[in-house]
């Protein structure tokens, strides 16, 4: 792998020269006439952990339960290590899941809940005993082997859920909304155990989340899904920064939407004339499309600057007055009412602890952003 | 809705009277059953208990009294002959034994058919599992007895079911069914089916899908999630049905009394025979009260098993 694909992702396991471990043509599930999953193609790498993100409903968990077996696809194939899953039922395929409900099995204690899959394959007592002794110690949960699932806190039967699915050693473990039941502080601390879990054990995870942060912390890659389809797949970074269309851009992050028509689409810049923003932005970049066509420009408040003072220095000014200023703790949200009457949403790390030019309620400012900052979406 | 006048007056009067003597809300709740008990089930326990401690005597009533008051003197009369006369006369252990070995075959094929029943009910798609459910109970709108006498035309030798077999071919001389054990067990079967099949369904329905699909998912076969998940998980449904249809059945008098034959030996008839063909309400009691004791002893050790059960998973 080469040095420049190391920086810009911190984990990279992939060796994309290698075929694809999960392959899903062209799938397609409908119940009765309503379309659950429209066309979705994804190929997935051994050792990828892949986040699934979307809305509640767009399908996500038909997805996952098509590649368990649960659901049969209406059209499409799914291939797993270059095999057709078609027609090979839940108990025989080489894949475990981690259930939103986790579905721990109340009359069993922890240590034959997770003892269950491997007493299936008829392993040797011996074996399962000390399987499920180092499997309880990944999860951290020694000393939990003899308790029902009841004796213990959401957090726990989340790890013991995890650990029931992973003692297979299955090649592809597919958790939907894994960690959906935890309370936030919870579900930080998780996202970078099951992280850890992940890389040490090298197993491919496919995660359904609808939580964008989560899914931006936990992938190596992700896939955005809407109304069943899927509409973009990429490392969070590229999801974040170049989005492809409008949904996505407000999907992910927060972010200000210019309407506008291309002006100008040179080599290495392009105008939109936006009446939005009451002026025209400026891309220091070529843009696909035909002059006078409409598109959305999209800025995330992160990459504006707000100031007092002009700022010559930047392509993109113009000038507003604060209407509302949300203190965040580390940063602060700003929201600059443009002459035009839009709104425009601004953030701010909050380095100083209190800076005596601080920008408060009635303020007029000045705004900037860099020719590189925005993307443009078909509108 | 609101009530009529005189029901909402009689209401409130009882209301009151409840507060009078000290009771209110939470109390009265417990107190009706309690009171319930007391009338329909202490009281004739009771009566059944000083009979079953008295002397036969040829009197209205038929006994003699537990005490007398003669010349200043208390006398108390204990009779405990009865019971030893039960312990005697092998007929009465027979009996008990007769009965119990009917009962426990008849609830375990009542469990055989009402599973499957039960479970398909519980699977089946909403719309459906009510119309399903309607069919289990529908019988109840129907008279017990009427529906036993009905099995006596499926049964007898010139019945549905010997007409058909002979008219198919598949024997010459009609079978005799009717007046055997046979039709006994088909009897206890068929009127205590819906009482079985009911505790199974609410257990079976609660039942969360997403375990059989996570056991589906661990490798198991259909077969062995019902064996590892789904039978374990409806165990206080099967045994609900069992107590439900093993109790009443080891008791039951009008089903081997109308379809049994001469030499169906059951408790209930036993004890029909002591208080009416013999007049002897003394022993009969006795029966009565041995074949409470009976029963009780299994539903003690049950409740027993499921309070540890409980105790040990809070
Ligand atoms: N068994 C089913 N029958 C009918 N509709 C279903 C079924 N399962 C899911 N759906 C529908 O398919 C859509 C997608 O569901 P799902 O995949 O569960 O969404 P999510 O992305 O929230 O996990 C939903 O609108 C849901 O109502
Ligand atoms: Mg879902």
């Amino acid at each position: 792998m080469s040095e420049t694909t190391a920086q810009t992702e911190i984990r990279s396991p992939t060796d994309p020269e290698s075929p694809p471990f999960l392959q899903i043509r062209n799938i397609t599930k409908r119940f009765g006439a309503f379309v659950a999953v429209d066309n979705v193609s994804l190929d997935i790498h051994q050792g990828e952990l892949f986040c699934l993100l979307g809305g509640s409903g767009s399908g996500k968990s038909t997805l996952l339960r098509m590649l368990s077996g649960f659901e049969t696809p209406s059209s499409g194939q799914i291939l797993i290590a270059g095999k057709d899953q078609a027609g090979v039922p839940p108990y025989k395929r080489d894949t475990n899941m981690m259930f939103q409900s986790y579905a721990l099995f109340p009359h069993m204690t922890v240590e034959k809940n997770i003892a269950y899959g491997l007493k299936r394959e008829g392993v040797p007592r011996a074996e399962i005993a000390t399987r499920v002794t180092d499997m309880l110690s990944l999860v951290k949960l020694n000393g939990f082997a003899a308790r029902k699932p009841n004796q213990l806190s959401g957090g726990q039967r989340q790890r013991v859920a995890l650990a029931r699915s992973l003692i297979k050693r299955p090649k592809l473990l597919l958790l939907d909304e894994p960690l959906g039941a935890l309370d936030k502080k919870l579900r930080e601390e998780t996202q970078f155990e099951l992280i850890k879990i992940q890389e040490t054990l090298g197993v491919t995870f496919v995660v359904v989340t609808h939580d964008q942060e989560e899914a931006m912390t936990l992938s190596t890659r992700m896939g955005v899904m809407a109304d069943g389809k899927l509409v973009q797949v990429g490392a969070p970074h590229e999801i974040y920064e170049y989005p492809r269309s409008r949904f996505v851009a407000e999907f992910i992050g927060s972010v200000n939407i210019f309407e506008g028509r291309i002006e100008q689409d040179g080599e290495d810049h392009a105008v939109i004339g936006s009446p939005d923003a009451g002026m025209g932005i400026y891309l220091s970049h070529g843009i696909t499309g035909t002059l006078g066509q409409e598109v959305a420009v999209a800025v995330r408040p992160e990459k504006i600057r707000i100031g007092k003072s002009p700022m010559e220095d930047l392509p993109n000014t113009t000038q507003g007055t604060v209407d509302e200023v949300a203190y965040m703790g580390n940063l602060s949200v700003f929201h600059v009412r443009l002459e035009t009457g839009k709104i425009i949403s601004v953030s701010q790390s909050n380095l100083v602890r209190s800076p005596e030019d601080a920008i408060t309620w009635g303020d007029r400012v000045t705004l900037g952003w860099d020719g590189a900052a925005s993307v443009v979406v078909p509108s | 809705m609101t009530p009529p006048p005189l029901l909402a007056q009689g209401l409130q009067g009882f209301l009151n009277g409840a507060r009078r003597i000290g009771l209110t809300g939470r109390g009265l709740v417990i107190a009706i059953p309690l009171v319930w008990l007391i009338v329909f089930f202490l009281i004739p326990f009771l009566v059944v208990g000083k009979l079953s401690l008295s002397e036969a005597a040829i009197a209205l009533p038929p006994y003699s009294p537990l005490m007398e008051w003669i010349d200043g003197v208390l006398s108390i009369h204990l009779n405990f002959n009865n019971f030893l006369f039960l312990a005697d006369d092998s007929l009465y252990l027979n009996a008990y034994v007769e009965s119990a070995k009917i009962a426990a075959v008849s609830t375990f094929f009542t469990l055989l058919i009402a599973y499957p029943m039960a479970y398909m009910i519980a699977r089946a798609p909403d719309h459906r599992r009510h119309l399903l459910l309607m069919l289990v109970v529908l019988p109840f709108w129907t008279s017990f007895l009427l529906r036993v006498y009905a099995w006596i035309g499926f049964l007898k030798g010139n019945g549905v079911i010997n007409t058909l077999l002979i008219w198919l071919g598949i024997t010459q001389e009609p079978l005799r069914m009717l007046q055997t054990d046979f039709a006994v067990y088909i009897g206890i079967v068929y009127t205590y089916l819906p009482f079985m099949i009911l505790p199974l369904y609410a257990t079976l329905v609660k039942l969360d899908k997403d375990y059989l699909e996570a056991s589906a998912d661990l490798g198991a076969r259909p077969a062995m999630t019902f064996l590892t998940v789904t039978l374990p998980l409806s165990l206080p449904g099967v045994i609900a049905g069992c107590m439900l249809v093993f109790i009443p059945a080891v008791g039951e008098y009008v089903i081997p009394a109308l379809l049994g034959g001469p030499d169906t030996l059951m408790i209930g008839r036993v004890l029909w025979n002591e208080f009416f063909a013999n007049r002897d309400w003394p022993v009969a009691s006795a029966v009565a009260i041995v074949m409470l004791v009976v029963l009780l002893v299994p539903i003690m050790v049950l409740r027993r098993a499921q309070a540890a059960e409980e105790g040990a998973t809070p």
